[in-house]
């Protein structure tokens, strides 16, 4: 049950980061990007360490995603 | 051929990668090295020597104190240099004509009545996370980023921003330089007390000055960090 928690979390990690690469859409990568913390955030709380669970929820899902998408507020949102 | 070169350059790389990986030992094996050096030693007395229920925090504020102390200088250091980078650039509109401070964003009054609903329960959280940091998971840098997301939070829903700043700039760069403020004097404290840089008094009728130190870095932490999360957030947006 424990592993296959672990390899489907490791099944979606991977989709999550090919899709953020073949996104053409800046905001879209940035909100799959954002899921691809939630779901490292699963993991790490999974694999017993709570403390980094929730930094990464903090600052992955939340902060980094806020920080990206101000930057492609001050950009453009599609890539070229 | 560009791709095949990039697809052979990709497995090179992998290859030496996965055999790294495949050397590794299997999690939770005791026999090692990272299990059988220091690590048993902190995890066999870390509670007694620190006085901290959560070993991590044990580990980052007592035994590893100067590592902590260099990460919270490299992220005061990355707010320097985006301050550096992006506040020449700041007033982008001409002066006299102050911006509504969301950014050119709408916030929806739906978003904006949740974000005001939820904010007291965020920030408790937040202080929670930051005191309970020593004896459950959580600390200074949790609680920090907690209380700093709220801020930006509020500050996209309340339109405050550089024009109409929470607290005075030359407060806010005090706050923004907390975490090495307070390292430094829990440094000179244990100094003066020890002997020795961001040493802890042993013995046991010390336990609450040694705990007053923790709380002191934690809180430190916990602030500055909340305030460099919102300056780099308010820097990035330039408004």
């Amino acid at each position: 049950m424990s592993q296959l928690f672990d390899l489907v979390m490791l099944a979606l990690l991977i989709s999550m980061a090919l899709a953020v690469a073949r996104s053409k859409d800046l905001v879209a990568a940035a909100i799959i990007f954002s899921g691809y913390s939630l779901v490292m955030c699963l993991l790490w709380q999974h694999r017993g360490a709570p403390d980094v669970a929730m930094t990464e929820a903090a600052i992955g899902a939340g902060v980094t995603t806020i920080l990206v998408l101000v930057a492609i507020g001050r950009t453009c949102r599609r890539e070229k | 051929m560009r791709k095949s070169l990039v697809a052979l350059t990709l497995a090179a790389a992998a290859v030496p990668m996965l055999i790294g990986v495949a050397g590794l030992p299997r999690p939770g094996d005791g026999s090692a090295p990272a299990h059988t050096h220091v690590v048993a030693r902190y995890i066999a007395e870390g509670a007694q020597e620190t006085g901290a229920g959560n070993l991590v925090t044990g580990v980052l504020l007592n035994y590893r104190a100067f590592d902590t102390f260099g990460e919270v200088m490299v992220i005061f250091a990355a707010l320097a240099a985006v301050m550096a980078v992006l506040m020449p650039a700041a007033p982008s509109r001409p002066a006299g004509t102050p911006g509504n401070g969301t950014g050119g964003l709408q916030v929806s009054p739906v978003v904006a009545f949740i974000v005001r609903l939820t904010a007291p329960f965020i920030a408790i959280f937040g202080a929670f996370v930051i005191f309970k940091g020593h004896v459950s998971p959580g600390g200074g840098f949790q609680g920090g980023v907690i209380l700093g997301a709220l801020l930006m939070l509020l500050s996209v829903v309340m339109g405050r921003g550089m024009q109409a700043p929470l607290v005075p700039v030359r407060l806010a760069r005090w706050l923004q330089a907390s975490a090495p403020l307070a390292f430094a004097g829990v440094a000179c404290l244990g100094l003066a007390l020890t002997g020795t840089l961001l040493g802890y008094p042993a013995a046991p009728e010390m336990a609450l000055v040694r705990e007053l130190m923790m709380i002191v870095l934690e809180l430190g932490i916990g602030i500055g960090g909340a305030a460099i999360i919102l300056g780099l957030f308010l820097a990035m947006r330039g408004d």
